[in-house]
């Protein structure tokens, strides 16, 4: 009758503990994510666009924390991969079949309380930088520099309407608010100035609002992230981020008025 | 053991004949595609014909042609026939041109297509030019209406630290709907509105230019067929050290 009952998880854990093929795993595990970890917090970072604003600082940390926490989950899932693979069956005759695996309680429930986490953190954290950007926030700018954004296939323009100028170049003061209010005239198309760390769709018939302030002085790259045609992969434009005094200067030599 | 290695010396060529299998077809196709892009068309060179002082020292002055036609077979660009779209709009002889590094270049486009109207009247402004203006007919215009325009030449680059920016935006002034309506009815080529600009290059590489004026069908809000397509409403620029 004794033999019926299950055995207490402290010593199914233990005995699990003890298996060759689990040790290596999480020993291969651990290698994998320590490596990932490395690669998270010292390597990627180095490939990333200069920071010129809060957003795009606020984008690095997401993609390096995001790369650390999820680095457990990469280096668990390819650990057993690799032990898989070290160990895989050599020669003509298969071993047969282990036994079935059945529903396993707890590791159901940490599996899914682990993962509810994971997701509670990305969405929240995510929707908290969201917030930083959005609408509401740039109305509460009073100060702010507003440009006109208008994405044609394939071809960015900037209009600053309150200082008379348009330009096919996106020039913006440092340390002083800026509010885009972005829109495209022909298919979507997607607002990406890379190191001010924003990247709004440019809708036709639709005007959508996304505010920074740069914080750093020199060049900057927009983009279009939005598959949009045949010169999709042109459609670049050149900007910078210069002083008021120089950006003042560059108003008024297109025609313009200062800020 | 003999069958083992036998069967690891199969393994190994077959995994090597499936690599360069898989090379070989992605280099076709690349191939293909690149035969199939018009880049391969000669190109329009500049001429370099004097030396001239400007702002930015004494330079050399080269020029060419282009023109821009209703019509691939009147381009001349796609063969007597017009190749696959003789319907299509598109500017000639090529829509590669190749111009020098460090100079003065100016370019004649002769259009003789007609217009309806712009996207956005951004691209109904003279930009890049040497003094900001553009001749047309003889005329001096810094500026076009939204339904003045049949086509634009815009040249415009990718921003990277070894490049110069280079950003030349030229309306081209339509022809009048009753010129159109008579090279729909029996062929004939209007006389052309020859418009001539002049700008500065900076050190050599590649750039782009496209039409900014929605000439195409239907489709992606007038920028399907010919602005879908290379070859004729969009090409090379290739800016270099020797023309």
């Amino acid at each position: 009758m004794s033999d019926l009952q299950p055995t207490p998880i402290g010593d199914r854990a233990r005995a699990f503990s003890k298996r060759k093929d689990v040790r290596l795993s999480f020993l291969y595990s651990t290698v994998i994510t320590g490596v990932f970890v490395f690669l998270g917090l010292w390597f990627y970072p180095k490939f990333m666009p200069t920071v010129m604003s809060e957003q795009m600082q606020n984008g690095k940390e997401v993609i390096i924390y995001f790369t650390v926490i999820s680095a457990p989950i990469a280096g668990l899932v390819l650990g057993i991969a690799l032990y898989t693979f070290l160990n895989r069956h050599k020669g003509d005759t298969p071993p047969p079949d282990g036994p079935a695996i059945r529903t396993n309680g707890p590791v159901v429930l940490i599996w899914t309380i682990v993962s509810g986490i994971f997701c509670l953190v990305a969405i929240t954290w995510g929707l908290v930088e969201m917030n930083v950007a959005s609408a509401e926030s740039a109305n509460n700018e009073p100060n702010a520099i507003v440009v006109e954004v208008t994405g044609s296939q394939w071809v960015w323009n900037f209009k600053y309407p309150d200082l008379g100028v348009e330009s096919h170049q996106l020039n913006l003061p440092i340390d002083r608010p800026v509010v885009f209010r972005i829109t495209s005239v022909d298919v979507n198309h997607s607002f990406w100035p890379v190191q001010l760390g924003v990247k709004v769709d440019a809708n036709r018939h639709a005007i959508t609002t996304a505010r920074t302030t740069p914080n750093a002085l020199g060049p900057i790259e927009i983009k279009c992230a939005e598959l949009c045609g045949l010169y999709h992969a042109y459609m670049e434009s050149e900007g910078e981020i210069m002083t008021m005094a120089n950006f003042n200067n560059w108003i008024t030599s297109q025609g313009g008025h200062t800020a | 053991m003999a069958s083992t290695i036998q069967g690891s010396s199969k393994t190994i060529i077959s995994a090597t004949l499936s690599v360069l299998l898989g090379i070989g077809v992605v280099a076709g196709v690349g191939y293909t595609l690149h035969g199939a892009s018009d880049y391969g068309r000669a190109p329009v060179v500049a001429k370099v014909i004097e030396q001239v002082d400007t702002p930015k020292g004494k330079m050399n002055h080269a020029t060419l042609e282009l023109g821009v036609y209703p019509d691939s077979v009147s381009s001349g660009a796609h063969g007597p026939d017009g190749g696959s779209h003789p319907g299509y709009v598109s500017y000639g002889p090529s829509n590669h041109i190749v111009i020098p590094a460090h100079s003065l270049v100016t370019i004649t486009i002769k259009g003789y297509d007609g217009g309806e109207s712009l996207n956005t009247p951004f691209f109904g402004r003279v930009i890049g030019t040497v003094d900001g203006s553009m001749d047309v007919d003889g005329k001096k215009v810094t500026q076009l209406g939204m339904t003045e325009v049949q086509h634009t030449f815009t040249i415009h680059s990718l921003p990277t630290s070894t490049r110069d920016p280079l950003f030349v935006n030229i309306p081209l002034s339509k022809q009048p709907d009753d010129a159109m309506e008579k090279f729909d009815a029996d062929g004939t080529l209007p006389a052309p509105v020859v418009t001539t600009f002049s700008f500065y290059t900076g050190s050599a590489g590649e750039y782009v230019w496209n039409c900014e004026f929605p000439c195409g069908d239907g489709t992606y809000a007038k920028f399907g067929a010919a602005m879908s397509k290379l070859g004729y409403m969009s090409g090379k620029v290739s800016v270099v050290d020797h023309v």
